[in-house]
């Protein structure tokens, strides 16, 4: 469909405006959105004339919960994450091993570190001396912080994923994570991830047969769930090594 | 020129200060309009509980978001109100199937429709602005007025406006585009601007 056309392109913002626009239509309209700056003024032009409706509305004052729980989620559990992330990562690259020793031997060692304080995240939930044999990946944001731990055993077929902050997505699309074959054959999709705490996905195969030639993982805002055989359609958001834990 | 009963801070400046992660900012943001977000958020999903999580989720979003704010495209409070709406339509439509308080909806979906008292439109309040937005919408046909609140303030699509005012659906996607071309030109001649 061409949603450059000036008719079409009015009505599909009009209706998503108004909020008419829905299911599949909508998230179509979503990537054209992201990818069309004609399509953004069209919308805004229909957002300010419903705007005004919105003055109709009584205010509602919110719950004194709602204010704390925003503290609470977006400074407090993240600036601790991100403290003890830090220190971890100024230890290890700055003084014990030196400069040279960064990017996967630094993300690797930490995550050694960190899933041997947490031994949950992997699913064992008493101390063990070593770890199974397991694939591991540490995804940074752009600005290089540490934002995403994932991680699966050797033969298992689930992937544990951690968020060490939260991932911006907007309304109606979802946070994919891609693996990148080091052969540099088309990355394949492994699942959405979500934007905040973490979550068990399910593997199509054993991390062995899925991760085995995978040398780094990455993750793009997609406007659903990827497909089996789809591409990213958009630029990675956090981006990581991919390294095996044995 | 008229403007929304507007908080008296500079949204845009809260803003962009926010999008250098200045939490006295986000504060204030916060207090001053977080008000009006949870009243649209509550036409929508009706129960208190989810808006305030529709809320919550919003206020998510411009933390992590605001340096995407473009003064160009909207006002303000025009993508606040854009962004409160998303959450609010996709938290209704994702759990609709698994909701309980389908029954409650309907209802109030059909008071909306049989009873003139409780059209939401009745909601505004007696200040110039909104008597402006009252008299433009008085304008429209009954249905048409019925339809575009069902869409605007319920976050309704076609089908269901439709089941609601037991109209066939290409009757109400007309009244719907109709109704909404004639508003934006009232609207437009009565200089009423979002907030």
């Amino acid at each position: 469909m061409n949603y450059l056309l000036p008719e079409r392109l009015d009505r599909l913002a009009r209706e998503y405006a108004l909020g008419t626009l829905h299911g599949g239509a909508r998230r179509r309209f979503e990537r054209v959105l992201r990818e069309q700056p004609a399509s953004m003024r069209a919308l805004g032009a229909w957002q300010e004339h419903f705007a005004a409706l919105a003055a109709a509305v009584p205010p509602l004052a919110p719950s004194a919960a709602v204010w704390n729980g925003l503290e609470q989620r977006l400074f407090t559990p993240v600036r601790r994450r991100e403290g003890l992330v830090a220190r971890l990562m100024a230890l290890l690259s700055g003084r014990a091993l030196g400069g040279a020793l960064g990017g996967v031997l630094v993300g690797a060692l930490l995550c050694v570190l960190l899933l041997r304080q947490q031994p949950a995240w992997l699913g064992h939930e008493t101390y063990r001396d070593t770890l199974p044999a397991s694939y591991v990946g540490l995804l940074q944001d752009g600005a290089g912080r540490p934002t995403l731990l994932a991680s699966s055993r050797r033969h298992g077929r689930t992937l544990t994923v951690k968020l060490l902050q939260n991932v911006a997505v907007p309304a109606g699309s979802v946070a994919q994570l891609w693996a990148l074959p080091r052969d540099g054959a088309a990355p394949f999709p492994v699942g959405a991830v979500p934007v905040t705490g973490s979550a068990t996905l399910t593997l199509a195969d054993t991390s062995e047969k899925l991760f085995a030639n995978v040398g780094r993982l990455a993750v793009s805002i997609e406007p659903a769930p990827a497909a089996p055989g789809a591409r990213p359609s958009g630029e990675f958001v956090l981006s990581g090594h991919c390294v095996k834990l044995w | 020129m008229t403007t929304a009963s507007d908080p008296p801070h500079d949204l845009a400046q809260l803003l962009a200060r926010v999008a250098l992660q200045d939490r006295a900012a986000f504060e204030e943001v916060y207090r001053a309009t977080s008000a009006r977000l949870l009243g649209m958020a509550v036409g929508i999903v009706i129960r208190r509980d989810r808006a305030e999580d529709v809320l919550q989720e919003t206020f998510m979003n411009i933390w992590y978001g605001a340096a995407g704010y473009n003064p160009a495209i909207a006002s303000p409070m025009t993508w606040l109100i854009n962004i409160v709406r998303n959450k609010a339509i996709d938290k209704l439509r994702k759990g609709k199937a698994e909701r309980a308080s389908t029954v409650e909806l309907d209802d109030t979906a059909f008071n909306v429709a049989g009873d003139p008292a409780s059209q939401p439109q009745h909601l505004l309040e007696d200040s110039l602005l909104r008597a402006r937005i009252n008299a433009c919408m008085g304008e429209l046909g009954g249905a048409q007025r019925q339809a575009i609140a069902l869409a605007y303030y319920r976050g309704m699509v076609h089908t269901e406006i439709a089941e609601v005012l037991s109209a066939p659906l290409g009757t109400v996607k007309a009244w719907v585009r109709r109704g909404v071309d004639k508003l934006r030109g009232c609207l437009e001649a009565a200089g009423v601007h979002s907030a």
